[in-house]
């Protein structure tokens, strides 16, 4: 915990100095982006991510979470915490993203915030990039109330396709490709492959010589169109082309490396095929080494500029990623899931290959929530506005925001200002964490590297201080007892009548497990996790509950009555199984039926490398 | 969503005559801000009604491309993937225009209601219904014809169905019975603070009570001195009759450690938590005489308690309030192509859709004993089919070939007559929106009069709005004008008829009610009385399809194969080893399953058997099997059609089939299938040969 130095404090500080701070609330010009003027936006924004310092990012999506055990809760293991967010991610639509890059010069902030609308248009007819997606009703409402305008959003937002798609998408257009230029590649060629390229080559020679054979030649317009016909030769962008079929890709490697031979004039093209494959192998024949020059270029410049229409609001994330600047953001684990699946690819399994994917990506994501659990007073703030005004209450630490005018129309909404409040949140924690965010683009790696501390970090319930204890977790977010996953059961079966408090006082009467201190709570109204203060504790339940012999009392009756209890293993089984039922019970329940449930020997030794992993930085892996 | 009937639309007619219609359309939008008066308009409309036609326009259609209607799909997988359509998506709007007969007038007068509809969640209900799935190419569809999804967000009407109704004045009572037996429970007291402010409360509550007994008619005096010191946290009012303590400023916590000094320290008084106007709660400590008469206090406050939760549940039953209207009149109920439009009423206004379509039907049945389709209704009546030709029976082409004096009305100036026994007036009304669709008998004269359409050069200048004709209330007047006109066509004549005989009853229209459309494309009607299912003869020959050969038992599907793999080389492989007319057809599901209907039901079991040896064999043999290029891979899996209806019927929706297989939780890659008893084949094959046979020369005449 950084020591704040109480002349900070403002309640130390005069009240007239006070008072200037007080300026009634501004709105900020933000330049709404959509596709009418999205193309005209991309240059501004290029040239302003690469002179700032960060780039802040928010989202609003169209819902967080299916129900309500299905929200990141603080007894969740970095594991469990990401399987949620990757549901969500895979199950909800970003319909909003605001982008900020700022610089941070002592306590001036020069933010350019842009508002993206995006809606996942099938721009190209195939089920890209979303077929279907969920809406939360409240979290509609609650965009609708902070003025989001659905209708230009559902209009005239912003298609994207993510990485992956872009390359499944190129295969399905199915337009020919440069071929690469291959090095010669150092495998022996077999007498068969020897063969076909002689046949190949000598192909290709004849055809070549009956093309310049022609050219000279004057024709007749309909001699030449049946001599088309006859040989079979094509033209392509008006040049004379031809199609080597072949079968399998060595083939067309083969091929385009045979090809080099007649690099002063021939282009090749890759012709793909419906699964990814080459079907052929297109032949151009330019009449010079300029013309050759000019047909590529064109070919380079229109792939291009289809890709750039397919993209859409992906140039935006590749060209912050392209930066590789800082990203800041206020709850990153939620964010970043979603930014990774529907713009880089879909999630994968683990937290871990996540992370290694993202950073290739994203080399440094900085969640101001990490920052703010380092001041003792904000650990429980999570409300961007509320923290901004409680830090003001607390500190002295006078930010001035500067928006150089971008938005030409007033537009004159309150929504989306959240992103320049996270620009304006990240300053004030710096200020008051004495970090100079300045010096994340310097050489002075002390300073640097104090930032990146707080950098990468996805756990929403721990800090970076806090030393990672084997398979803790926190059960109150405002508590720091922290508890191993271990001692951790979960109870559910006991019909929707049960409180916490009830459900306590029946269990204490009923085993000995229970007469040490031991906690109830409700995850939902259907399943109650409970926490052993002591260790083993949990086992001895649990085992009891597999043998009716040893109840007694109320849990006799209880367990008749269809109570059923279960680890943390199950638990994290129902997450890594995507048994996201509505009711935790339910998933519950059929993550104990599922068959693999039986080989728990090697199922309990993955549960504790999970938890080992409680705080995961990424520069560990 | 209608986007299926409307397709055809977009591509035949000029956007022209569009614009100048819709924009005329005296169309009724309901949102929260005028339902109370518009459902008061309703009713007496509805009251007075002959017949109602409804329409609604959904978030999608479609969870995932497999589950889009397929020729392959037998009538319960038809059902299933209906359910999970109507579970899955929200309906956005609901157009309902009750149509009366004036027998003044001759005609008929529409009132055409259109209703934005959102699922606001005002009672927390089951966790299922706050959230819906969108389907992005329907909600583009949607933004086309300009929906206004800032309306139905911001403003749309909520609903309650029976179903959740009763589940939430079930959970009230239960909490209610609960806090009766249960007061507050004993908080332990931990801190010191706790134990210091308790003990505090304790001194200034008994300070309070006592100056009360003390001096009763003093009230005045001691009001004054006890505020001042307590820093207005305590406020002396009287609730109920009695002097009572407001407490203002408290944590919730110092709530619970004061009601439990109450409750332990103080015999007549009372910790009441009573629900303000603002839906924000306030604590009382109220004085009462006795204990009983605590106890009566007590069971006053949660009587009162109960009644506004009940209140609350009641207000938030919103546009249901209309489909209990349509089901108490009784009222025939007219739909085009309406299975899909029902589901969705059962499962947002009535309860959860059972699993078996019969058992389905029989619900709808009962709460709407009359429905007639309109699609229905063109497609199995000799005398329509006649009429409509070859024209297609989508809403609105039927609309158009039907009803065109309507349809092109606004175009034109007053009083145009089409044709010699078409006429069109349009006339303003000063008094009324909706509009009169008059037909005049005998013969089709219909006479369409608008208040807006009084000026021909009002039609010029207004704006273009194409919007109208996908609008949920527009669409349910088009398939009322459809209606009147088939009735009008079938010969019925309205003159004769009187306001007490049901439509649905009279005997040209009565062999056509109940019947809807399982499945259009195979032509499966189910009857709603009876739960019986028939495939409809009329049009089989007009199906250009060969389904009516489908025989579900020799079906195999077979998803995880390569994805490159091309149709006819799957059916080439097998082909090969089971003989050349072994394979009937093979049909895409996606690109990741297909269907092989095999002419033989053995041969299913025989496939299976081989595939599953293939797949556990790894000699040199399996990789020269023809089958191996079906197999390659190693994540082929077959199974017979039963397995489909499973994957159907899970609440999942993956994108691609192969996911979704694997997202229900199949492990296995072969499903054997038991072969039949001998003699049981022996017959069954003489049987299906023949039936083989014919729907192979069927498909040979087809091509």
């Amino acid at each position: 915990m950084v020591a704040v130095s109480p002349l900070l404090q403002r309640r130390l500080l005069s009240t007239g100095v006070t008072k200037t701070h007080h300026k009634p609330h501004r709105q900020w010009s933000i330049k709404q982006v959509k596709k009418s003027n999205f193309a005209d936006t991309l240059e501004d924004i290029k040239s302003h991510v690469s002179t700032s310092d960060f780039v802040a990012v928010s989202l609003q999506n169209t819902g967080f979470y299916a129900a309500p055990w299905q929200r990141v809760s603080p007894f969740d293991t970095a594991d469990t915490a990401y399987l949620k967010a990757k549901y969500a991610a895979e199950r909800f639509q970003v319909l909003h993203f605001a982008v900020c890059p700022f610089t941070v010069r002592a306590s001036k902030v020069t933010a350019y915030p842009y508002n993206f609308h995006l809606f996942p248009r099938a721009e190209l007819k195939m089920e890209m990039p979303s077929y279907s997606f969920y809406c939360q009703t409240s979290s509609l409402i609650s965009m609708a109330r902070q003025g989001f305008d659905f209708n230009s959003c559902i209009n005239d937002g912003i298609s994207y396709l993510s990485s992956e798609q872009e390359s499944a998408a190129k295969i399905q257009i199915g337009n020919p490709m440069l071929a690469k230029n291959v090095t010669k590649s150092t495998s022996i060629h077999s007498i068969a492959d020897s063969v076909f390229i002689e046949r190949i080559k000598s192909h290709i020679k004849n055809w070549k010589k009956t093309c310049k054979e022609t050219s000279t030649r004057k024709e007749d317009a309909l001699v030449r169109s049946l001599r088309k016909l006859v040989l079979g030769n094509e033209e392509y962008d008006s040049r004379p082309s031809m199609n080597i079929d072949v079968c399998s890709e060595r083939q067309a490697q083969l091929v385009v490396e045979m090809l080099q031979e007649f690099a002063d004039d021939v282009v090749p093209l890759i012709i793909p095929a419906k699964g990814g494959a080459t079907q052929a192998v297109r032949v151009v024949l330019t009449s010079s080494k300029e013309d050759k020059d000019l047909l590529q270029g064109k070919l380079q410049n229109d792939e291009q500029e289809l890709m750039k229409k397919i993209r859409g609001f992906r140039e935006v994330i590749d060209l912050i990623s392209a930066s590789q600047k800082p990203v800041v953001t206020h709850g990153s684990l939620n964010d970043l899931t979603f930014i990774h699946s529907k713009f880089i690819a879909p999630l994968p399994p683990t937290v871990d290959e996540f992370m290694c994917s993202l950073r290739l990506a994203f080399p440094l994501v900085i969640d101001v929530n990490n920052l703010m659990k380092e001041i003792s007073p904000m650990r429980k703030v999570t409300n961007i506005p509320v923290a901004i005004s409680q830090l003001k209450n607390r500190f002295f630490t006078p930010i001035d925001m500067e928006i150089p005018c971008q938005a030409m129309e007033n537009e004159d909404t309150i929504h989306g200002q959240n992103v320049v409040k996270i620009c304006e949140l990240f300053a004030k924690l710096c200020s008051i964490l004495k970090i100079n965010p300045a010096a994340v683009q310097s050489d002075e790696e002390k300073q640097a590297s104090a930032l990146e501390a707080y950098a990468n970090i996805f756990s929403p319930f721990c800090t970076a201080s806090e030393e990672p204890i084997n398979g803790d977790v926190k059960i109150w977010a405002n508590n720091t007892r922290t508890v191993s996953c271990e001692d951790l059961v979960f109870l559910w079966g006991f019909g929707d009548r049960v409180t916490a408090g009830m459900l306590k006082s029946l269990l204490q009467e009923s085993h000995e497990a229970f007469s040490k201190e031991f906690d109830v709570r409700l995850v939902d109204n259907s399943c109650a996790i409970v926490i052993f203060w002591q260790c083993g504790l949990s086992e001895t339940f649990l085992n009891t509950m597999n043998k009716c012999s040893d109840m007694r009392g109320p849990l006799r009756e209880m367990v008749s009555e269809g109570l059923r209890a279960a680890g943390y293993e199950t638990y994290n089984r129902a997450c890594r199984l995507g048994l996201w039922e509505s009711r935790l019970a339910d998933s519950l329940d059929r993550a104990l039926a599922d068959p693999d449930s039986a080989s728990k020997a090697d199922s309990k030794t993955k549960s504790s490398d999970i938890c080992n992993e409680w705080i995961i930085n990424l520069d560990d892996l | 969503m209608r986007m299926r009937k409307h397709q055809w639309l977009r591509t035949t007619l000029s956007r022209a005559y569009y614009c100048s219609f819709s924009s005329s359309f005296p169309l009724k939008h309901v949102t929260q801000s005028n339902f109370e008066s518009a459902v008061a308009d309703l009713k007496t409309h509805l009251k007075a009604a002959d017949f109602v036609a409804i329409d609604l326009e959904m978030t999608g259609v479609a969870s995932a491309p497999w589950r889009e209607s397929l020729e392959f799909d037998r009538f319960d997988v038809k059902y299933l993937k209906v359910k999970d359509s109507a579970e899955k998506f929200a309906v956005v709007q609901f157009g309902v225009c009750p149509f009366r007969w004036d027998p003044l007038r001759l005609s008929f007068i529409a009132h055409p209601h259109n209703f934005y509809i959102f699922p606001r969640q005002e009672v927390p209900t089951d966790s299922s219904s706050c959230e819906f799935l969108c389907q992005t190419t329907s909600m583009d569809f949607l933004a086309k014809y300009h929906f206004d999804f800032n309306a139905c967000i911001r403003q749309g009407v909520s609903y309650l169905s029976r179903w959740q109704e009763d589940e939430a004045l079930r959970h009230l009572n239960l909490r209610y019975e609960d806090e009766l037996s249960e007061q507050a429970r004993d908080v332990p007291l931990f801190s010191i603070t706790d134990i210091l402010f308790s003990e505090r409360m304790k001194n200034r509550l008994r300070e309070w009570r006592d100056g009360l007994l003390k001096d009763t008619s003093g009230g005045s005096q001691l009001e004054g001195s006890f505020l001042n010191d307590s820093n207005q946290q305590f406020q002396n009012i009287f609730y109920k009759m009695r002097p009572a303590l407001s407490l203002n400023g408290f944590t919730s916590h110092q709530l619970r450690l004061i009601q439990s000094v109450t409750k332990k320290h103080f015999k007549d008084l009372a910790f009441v938590r009573v629900e303000g106007e603002s839906s924000c709660s306030q604590q009382l400590v109220v004085y009462t005489d006795s204990e009983s008469d605590r106890d009566l206090l007590k069971k006053e406050v949660m009587g009162d308690y109960r009644r506004q939760a009940e209140v609350k549940i009641k207000a938030a039953i919103g546009f249901r309030h209309v489909i209990d209207l349509l089901s108490s009149e009784k009222k025939l109920i007219i739909g085009h192509n309406c299975f899909l439009d029902l589901a969705h009423v059962h499962s947002k206004f009535l309860g959860p859709l059972p699993f078996e379509a019969e058992e389905f039907v029989h619900s709808v049945n009962k709460c709407f004993p009359y429905i007639i389709d309109t699609k229905i209704l063109l497609n199995t009546n000799n005398i329509l089919r006649q009429r409509m030709k070859k024209s297609k029976t989508s809403l609105s082409s039927a609309f158009l070939s039907l009803c065109p004096q309507i349809a092109f009305a606004s175009n034109e100036s007053c009083n145009l007559t089409f044709s010699s026994s078409v006429k069109v007036e349009i006339t303003s009304k000063k008094d009324s929106w909706g509009i009169n669709v008059l037909v005049h008998l005998p013969g089709a004269f219909f006479v369409f009069k608008s208040k807006f359409c009084s000026s021909k050069s009002q039609y010029k200048s207004s704006s273009w709005i194409s919007g109208v004709k996908h609008e949920a209330g527009y669409d349910a007047f088009m398939t009322g004008c459809i209606f009147a006109q088939a009735c009008n066509l079938l010969g019925i004549d309205f003159k004769l008829y009187s306001p007490s005989e049901n439509l649905a009853c009279n005997e040209r229209l009565q062999k056509h009610a109940n019947l809807l459309y399982l499945s259009w494309i195979n032509g499966d009607i189910i009857d709603l009385s009876t739960g019986h299912r028939t495939v409809e003869s009329l049009r089989c020959r007009d199906l250009k399809n060969w389904q009516t050969g489908i025989l579900f038992e020799n079906i195999v599907l077979i998803w995880g194969f390569p994805s490159d793999l091309k149709t006819a080389v799957i059916k080439d492989r097998i082909s090969k080893v089971f003989g050349p007319t072994s394979v009937t057809s093979v049909c895409r599901l996606d690109e990741t399953a297909v269907f092989v209907q095999f002419s033989k039901s053995k041969l299913v079991a025989d496939f299976l058997l081989v595939k599953e040896t293939l797949d556990r064999s790894n000699d040199a043999f399996s990789v020269l099997h023809p089958l191996s290029t079906i197999l390659e891979g190693g994540n082929t899996c077959a199974a017979s059609y039963e397995t489909y209806k499973d994957i159907c019927s899970s609440p999942l929706s993956k994108v691609l089939f192969a996911d979704q297989a694997q997202a229900v939780g199949i492990r296995w890659k072969t499903k054997l299938v038991e072969r039949k008893e001998e003699v049981e084949i022996e017959e069954q094959d003489h049987f299906r040969e023949e039936n083989a046979a014919n729907t192979i020369s069927f498909y040979m005449e087809q091509n």
